[in-house]
């Protein structure tokens, strides 16, 4: 196909990508496309028939597909043009991009910027190495429930899910109500991994048996799945091989947790951050690859889709700015570290010129935390957090008028106390 | 099903490296062959699960035939795997020593390899050694270099034979076992398998792990099969370039080694790997934590920037290890000279085509007459490999189908029109898909693919998406239709 024109290119048409787009059309780029492998837009959330969606942004509780819908109505509208079934296959540092379809062929485009907005992939069994025979009848969460929710089948009827992240919490209910026995959900931490919200509504109120402590040992069968065998886990996370069980099952999904997707990134030459295993961002989503920006899951791993929606629109916004006047981009003076208690926080970088929303995740449950940026400079009381629920710490502009030029770094912890 | 009746010069029980190098070998000549596998898929055996080395020839202390058989064949490499367009690299072994006074070791190897002609061994000092691997221990003071030491993959090899021993007109069955074997007639076997019975004058025992049993049906019962199992672990593509070499221990014989781009399957990872352990059962599979210790220990002793963290996947299979001896067992069987065994051991890859000429060399010394075919085709065209193409051959392929323009697996970059290819070719299976073109091979491990290929594979085999399986037999992926189950539950 030949060049195409295009001033902002969107790769993934998930919310991320879709509010991206949006944003920076109603900004005043002209040629925005967005570039989405799959047969349909929406993402994810395409996948995610259960309500709970739009409670920040749009204050309603919508299913995934309705939440979706809102958007891509709008850019359609717009007037964004979408390229269906085209799949990106690399990106330069110089942002050339080469993508695939059935219908055009191999696909040149040199857009002035670039948002990423990928998404994320599930953690299979390989990445946490669970011993024990290979049959058919493994799963992660995700994947099934695209068979359940979007292609109509069901893996199996007797079911032990490992891992308590949303995914599998949600896919715990439905197949539940589909008429499978979901026999346990099993953890390895102390505690739920997803959120509150769903380990009430899908977990408890269907009394689905949860074993927190515990990992899947060993896998049975070697055509099909036929049991798989739990333990009970020391300090150390050793199995105590005399709390094992065995449980008959046909089906064993895993909801072991997202990891960004970034191979187009590395591609780009786009650092990424170990903790988040997303691209390095600064307070305008930008990457250090100058016109290269990223939002949502590709950049780290979010639970409420609404925010995924606020950081596509604040990449778009900051995408159009670079496409339409380079001057007005501050530079970036103060980084962020995570602190006690942190595990991360993006962006990594401030200027210090504009209000700061810092999006943050802390490394352990826990009551009574002050969350401190800086030294005593902010301070926030909160009664509880967990690891699965994101924070968001907002940093006036008057606030960080009063640091001192010379601040180069700020720390962020998160320490027991009250005030 | 109706009972039929084939007639045959050989037939070859097993559809594993060994089977499918002989039927590739006896191709050449004027013969009806017929291939008989119990599996769905061809290398469905032990051979599924190696990826494998090609060994330069090092001689082991007592097994003359797997020594006399790897020397030979590691040189064949390059033409047999350029006739069947099957990835091949000598990557080179280093036999890697953290001790001073080990490197007497490497020398009494290297001795050793110079008598029986193991071409270019070389001791490599600390600091060549450093030059070869860049990231590898500081505490690794020397180590044997074998330039000649190759990788291949085994299911490319095992596909390409079996394509090309077809393509020369060798009947191959899948999803036939042999049960039994009728006592000869008229100097006749009669076998009989779960698809009807087959007539030939010789028979050739190519089962692998299940070769005892095979052996059996003769009243040959002078050996039985063990498995000896080892796992292997593979690390993600990102951190391809950290090894470059097969890295091993010649002590404990641990090993991490890499896999090359151009090499299917397991492109660009880094695999590690353990020595065996006997067990008893032949269909165990499954990998421990044991296993995963001792051998992520090694690989992070040699190699410190290595993390847990890269492990995308792990499997285990079997050697066919025999009790008689500790050798190969290739030659016709004493009770019944016209059953030939082919049983391979250790690195049967490495061995297998120097074994399919010796397999010939025995069925004329019992008295079959071979007479080479005219128009023998040595060729064999492997399924387009999209993600290794330059842009204009993705554009002419594109052109011509635009099924290559739909890429359906996006670790591996792999396209519809590949996955159906390759079912055009024979793949019934997920996995049979994966083998063949990679799908689902890379570190999301079908998380996104899986679901199109099954759908792939009931649209073009026309069969309802609840029969697709994994690997064959009992493995199903979707056991219902939605609402199917509750509607049962309601009755
Ligand atoms: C099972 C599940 C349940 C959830 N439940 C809730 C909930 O109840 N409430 C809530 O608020 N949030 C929920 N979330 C979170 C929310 O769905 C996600 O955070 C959101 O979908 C992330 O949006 P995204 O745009 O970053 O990524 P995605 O939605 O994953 O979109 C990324 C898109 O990029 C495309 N893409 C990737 N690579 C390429 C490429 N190379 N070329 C072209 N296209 C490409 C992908 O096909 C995909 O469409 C849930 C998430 C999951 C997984
Ligand atoms: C983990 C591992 C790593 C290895 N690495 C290497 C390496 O790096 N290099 C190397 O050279 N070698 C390697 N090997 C060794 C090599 O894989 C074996 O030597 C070789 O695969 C044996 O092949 P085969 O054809 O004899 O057996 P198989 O592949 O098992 O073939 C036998 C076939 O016979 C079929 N069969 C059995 N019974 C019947 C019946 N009754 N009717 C019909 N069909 C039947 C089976 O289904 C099977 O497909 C490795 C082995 C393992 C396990």
């Amino acid at each position: 196909m030949v060049l195409q024109k295009a001033d902002l290119v969107v790769i993934g048409a998930g919310p991320a990508g879709v509010a991206a787009a949006i944003k920076a059309k109603e900004m005043g780029v002209n040629n925005v496309i967005i570039m989405e492998r799959a047969e349909q837009l929406g993402g994810l959330l395409h996948q995610c028939i259960h309500n709970g969606f739009g409670l920040q942004y749009f204050k309603e509780d919508l299913t995934g597909p309705e939440y979706a819908y809102n958007f891509i109505e709008k850019a359609k509208g717009l007037g964004i043009k979408f390229l269906l079934e085209t799949m990106a296959l690399d990106i330069s540092p110089k942002r050339e991009i080469t993508a695939v379809s059935n219908k055009e062929g191999i696909i040149n485009l040199h857009p002035k910027a670039i948002i990423l907005a990928m998404g994320c992939r599930e953690r299979t069994r390989g990445a946490i190495n669970i011993p024990g025979t290979r049959p058919a009848g493994i799963f992660t969460a995700g994947v099934a429930q695209r068979f359940v929710n979007v292609e109509g089948f069901i893996p199996g009827k007797k079911v032990v899910i490992l891992g308590s992240g949303d995914v599998g919490m949600i896919m715990a209910r439905r197949l539940t109500l589909e008429g499978v026995k979901v026999e346990a959900m099993v953890e390895i931490l102390p505690y739920v991994g997803g959120l509150i919200r769903n380990e009430v509504q899908c977990i408890h109120d269907f009394n689905i048996p949860l074993f927190l402590e515990h990992t899947v040992v060993d896998v049975h069968g070697t055509e099909r799945v036929k049991a798989v065998t739990i333990a009970k886990i020391d300090k150390d996370r050793n199995p105590i091989y005399k709390t094992k069980r065995k449980i008959e099952c046909d089906t064993l999904l895993l909801s072991v947790g997202l990891i960004p997707e970034n191979e187009l990134s590395l591609k780009a030459g786009i650092k990424l951050d170990p903790v988040t295993g997303g691209p390095i961002v600064d307070e305008t989503m930008q990457t250090n690859v100058s016109g290269i920006f990223a939002a949502g899951n590709v950049v780290h791993v979010h639970d409420l889709v609404d925010y995924v929606s606020f950081e596509g629109e604040l990449a778009g916004s900051n995408a159009a700015n670079y496409i339409l006047s380079q001057a007005l981009f501050p530079k970036m003076k103060i980084n962020l570290k995570a602190g006690e208690g942190i595990r991360y926080i993006v962006p990594s970088t401030i200027s210090g010129q504009k209000k700061a929303t810092l999006y943050m995740r802390v490394l352990k449950p826990d009551r009574d935390v002050v969350v401190k940026v800086g030294d005593d400079f902010l301070r926030k009381h909160l009664p509880i957090v967990k690891p699965s629920e994101m924070l968001k710490i907002i940093i006036p502009l008057s606030k960080l008028k009063m640091l001192k030029d010379e601040t180069k770094e700020l720390t962020i912890s998160c320490t027991k106390g009250r005030k | 099903m109706a009972e039929r009746l084939l007639y045959a010069d050989v037939v070859i029980v097993g559809g594993g490296i060994a089977g499918t190098a002989i039927a590739r070998e006896l191709s050449q000549y004027e013969l009806d062959v017929i291939l008989l596998e119990k599996e769905i898929e061809l290398c469905f055996g032990v051979t599924k699960a190696t990826h494998s080395f090609i060994h330069c020839g090092l001689p082991e202390e007592d097994t003359p035939l797997i020594n006399k058989l790897s020397l030979e064949s590691n040189p064949m490499f390059n033409q047999l795997c350029k006739e069947l367009d099957v990835p091949f690299m000598r990557v080179g072994k280093l036999y890697t020593v953290m001790n001073k006074n080990e490197i007497k070791i490497l020398e009494k190897i290297k001795e050793k390899g110079d008598i029986v002609g193991v071409p270019n061994l070389e001791i490599v000092n600390k600091e060549k050694l450093r030059e070869m691997e860049p990231n590898i221990t500081d505490k690794a003071v020397a180590a044997l270099y074998t330039p000649t030491t190759g990788l291949v993959s085994p299911w490319e090899l095992v596909i390409a034979l079996a394509e090309n021993a077809m393509e020369n007109k060798v009947k191959i069955m899948l999803n036939t076992k042999v049960t039994q074997i009728l006592p000869q007639e008229d100097d006749v076997f009669i076998i009989k398998t779960n698809r009807g019975f087959i007539k030939s004058k010789f028979l050739i025992n190519a089962a692998g792990l299940f070769a005892d049993e095979i052996a059996n049906m003769i009243g040959e019962d002078n050996f039985v099969m063990i498995p000896l199992k080892e796992e292997r672990y593979i690390l993600d593509e990102r951190i391809t370039g950290l090894v470059n070499h097969l890295i091993r221990s010649p002590i404990t014989g641990d090993f991490i080694s890499p896999t090359k781009k151009e090499l299917a399957p397991i492109e660009n990872n880094i695999i590690m790997g353990c020595v065996p352990q006997k067990i008893k059962d032949k269909t165990d599979a499954t990998t421990s934590k044991e296993g995963f210790k001792r051998v992520f220990n090694y690989a992070k002793e040699m190699f410190p920037s290595i993390s847990a963290k890269d492990i995308i996947t792990s499997f285990a299979g079997s050697v066919p290890l025999n009790s008689r001896t500790n050798d190969y067992i290739i030659e016709p069987s004493q009770r019944v000279p016209k059953f030939i065994n082919a049983i391979l051991g250790g690195i049967g890859v490495t061995a297998s085509p120097a074994m399919a000429k010796l397999i010939v060399e025995i069925l004329i010394s019992q008295g079959l007459k071979l007479i080479k075919k005219q128009n023998f085709n040595p060729y064999r065209k492997g399924i387009p490999d999209f993600r290794t193409l330059p842009e204009e051959e993705r554009k002419a392929l594109i052109a011509k189908d635009p099924r290559y323009g739909h890429v359906v697996c996006r670790c591996e970059t792999v396209t519809e029109g590949e996955i159906v290819e390759a079912i055009r070719r024979g793949a019934r299976t997920v996995d049979g898909v994966k083998y063949r073109t990679k799908a689902g091979m890379g570190r999301c491990q079908g998380g996104f693919c899986g679901p199109r290929v099954i759908e792939i594979l009931a649209r073009e085999l026309n069969i309802p998406v609840t029969e697709v399986t994994k690997k064959g037999n009992n493995s199903r992926l979707l056991l219902f239709k939605s609402k199917e189950l509750l509607r049962k539950n309601w009755r």
